[in-house]
């Protein structure tokens, strides 16, 4: 599903944010990205949604080189891929309903269509008796189940989580993880960026673990070391 | 589609009014830049009636002096009527002493001081000359003949007084364009300027809008019809300038004398709506732009 071969990006002329990585991410894998902070993690994901451009090497997504894809076609690439942040990215002026419903409104989606599908994943999250709150009248971790709500709402084949846990506490954070968790058992590929030892020793799976830029561990059912 | 079109009027709608402030002086500025070019258009028009009305008929007035003797003004008699090919001779008059002083009296009925210099005697009586030919340099080059003759005092051209009216037209024309093209260029920069602080201000909502996948054409579409919509409204407000300016015009010149030339300076009002259709597609094209270029620069990468 994702395949990174040798990929080097650096930003300026100095730093290297990633150097050399390659590898392969079958579909349905659930993978986390583990390392300190400036250790690449992010620049991988955006490397994967194309906020980025390698200096060096190919990245495929689909069986697709997005190295060259056209500008005009970056859009339905990430139609596929739902992002999740560490700081949510919710817009601040609308509801949960509506910031969900944004994202099927802004790739054209009819209203009978964005009506039937919002309250499904927001039932999924949990939160399907708070479609009319704002985010700010919400916690911490309602505000990252809408977020992921709306990262999932359009079915995506890929999931791109940034720290999601990274502003939660422990027991919230398990919360969002059991979600993930779901949504990779519906046949999603997630990929996921932390440096929480917690989450990553308690769901066992596969680890890619960076030290700045370059890829030290790439490890099955591994742990945070 | 239809969510597509009531997506793009509603966000469009949104940000107009949230940043009244900043859309007033795009609109104001835009207004005021593209009443300078209606005026323009106004102006050019006015002068073209003024040459198109006098050029039908140019004249040509030859002043005899005032001691001249009867053969020096039959000699002047013949020699114009031996041109019948250029000038109209059923159409020449000679006014003598007495007749040019009558129309002298007419002439200067509002500088009592003038008229008082001139008497029946020391007048220079005049031949009036009508052309048959469209031809000024033709003209001229007879006018120069006729100046050489014994007893011509003075050829006058009506051609001269063109000159000076075309050359004003002329520096009008350029000076109002140029003014006008000025405060285009800033009405331009000012929509431009406000529709990137009304993207800078959603800069979150744009930044999620590209991650969940909107093409750029779906973000960019709203803020261009926030920007054409204020050229709009800007062509709107300076029509309406433009025509109480026309009209107020119209009223004043109706008030002087008919055949002084000025009453010319009139415009037919087709030629104003025609104008004001002018204006609002300039508003409208010049505000989609300058927010069409304001955008692209915001959704690079």
């Amino acid at each position: 599903m994702i395949r990174l071969e040798n990929v080097t990006k650096r930003y300026g002329t100095e730093t290297v944010a990633v150097r050399d990585a390659s590898f392969d991410i079958p579909k349905g894998e659930f993978v986390f990205l583990v390392g300190p902070s400036g250790s690449g993690k992010s620049t991988l994901l955006r490397l994967i949604n194309r906020q980025e451009k390698p200096e060096r090497g190919d990245v495929w997504v689909a069986g697709r080189n997005i190295n060259d894809l056209p500008q005009s076609r970056i859009p339905y690439l990430r139609r596929s891929m739902g992002n999740v942040f560490q700081d949510y990215k919710l817009l601040p002026n609308k509801t949960v309903f509506e910031n969900v419903a944004f994202a099927l409104e802004v790739i054209g989606k009819p209203r009978h269509v964005i009506a039937r599908q919002v309250p499904v994943v927001l039932d999924m999250v949990g939160l399907g008796d708070k479609a009319d709150r704002f985010p700010n009248q919400l916690s911490g971790g309602e505000q990252q189940r809408v977020s992921i709500a709306r990262a999932f709402v359009n079915r995506p084949l890929i999931m791109l989580a940034d720290e999601p846990t990274g502003n939660l506490d422990p027991a919230t954070g398990e919360g969002i993880m059991a979600l993930l968790d779901d949504i990779n058992q519906t046949g999603a590929t997630v990929v996921m960026a932390t440096h929480d030892h917690r989450v990553v020793n308690s769901m066992r799976r596969r680890v890619i673990q960076l030290d700045r830029g370059v890829i030290v561990r790439d490890q099955e059912r591994g742990v945070y070391e | 589609m239809i969510a597509r079109i009531t997506y793009a009027f509603r966000e469009m709608w949104a940000s107009f009014r949230r940043n009244l402030t900043l859309t007033a002086a795009a609109v104001l500025t835009s207004a005021i830049a593209l009443l300078l070019v209606g005026t323009t258009f106004l102006i050019q028009r006015a002068f073209e009636n003024l040459l198109v009305q006098w050029s039908g008929n140019v004249e040509m007035i030859v002043f005899v002096r005032s001691d001249a003797t009867p053969d020096q003004i039959s000699l002047i008699d013949q020699t114009i009527r031996s041109s019948p090919t250029i000038i109209d001779i059923g159409k020449l008059r000679y006014l003598d002493k007495a007749a040019s002083y009558e129309e002298a009296k007419r002439i200067f009925a509002a500088d009592p001081v003038t008229l008082s210099l001139l008497t029946p005697e020391s007048i220079p009586s005049q031949f009036k000359v009508v052309p048959l030919t469209d031809d000024t340099t033709l003209v001229r080059s007879l006018s120069e003949q006729y100046r050489s003759l014994p007893g011509v005092e003075q050829v006058a051209l009506a051609e001269d007084e063109f000159q000076v009216i075309s050359t004003l037209s002329r520096f009008i024309r350029i000076v109002t364009f140029v003014m006008s093209l000025v405060l285009l260029i800033v009405a331009v920069g000012l929509i431009w300027n406000t529709i990137r602080t009304a993207m800078f201000a959603r800069r979150r909502e744009i930044e999620v809008m590209k991650l969940v996948g909107a093409t750029n054409w779906f973000i960019r579409v709203p803020f261009m019809l926030e920007g054409l919509l204020q050229g709009f409204i800007g062509g709107a407000v300076s029509c309406g300038f433009l025509w109480i300016l026309n009209s107020a015009w119209t009223n004043g010149v109706s008030k002087f004398t008919p055949g002084t030339g000025i009453s010319s300076l009139v415009v037919p009002s087709d030629y104003l709506s025609g104008v004001m259709i002018v204006l609002l597609a300039i508003g409208s094209l010049a505000g989609a732009v300058g927010s069409a270029i304001a955008a692209s620069r915001f959704l690079e990468v």
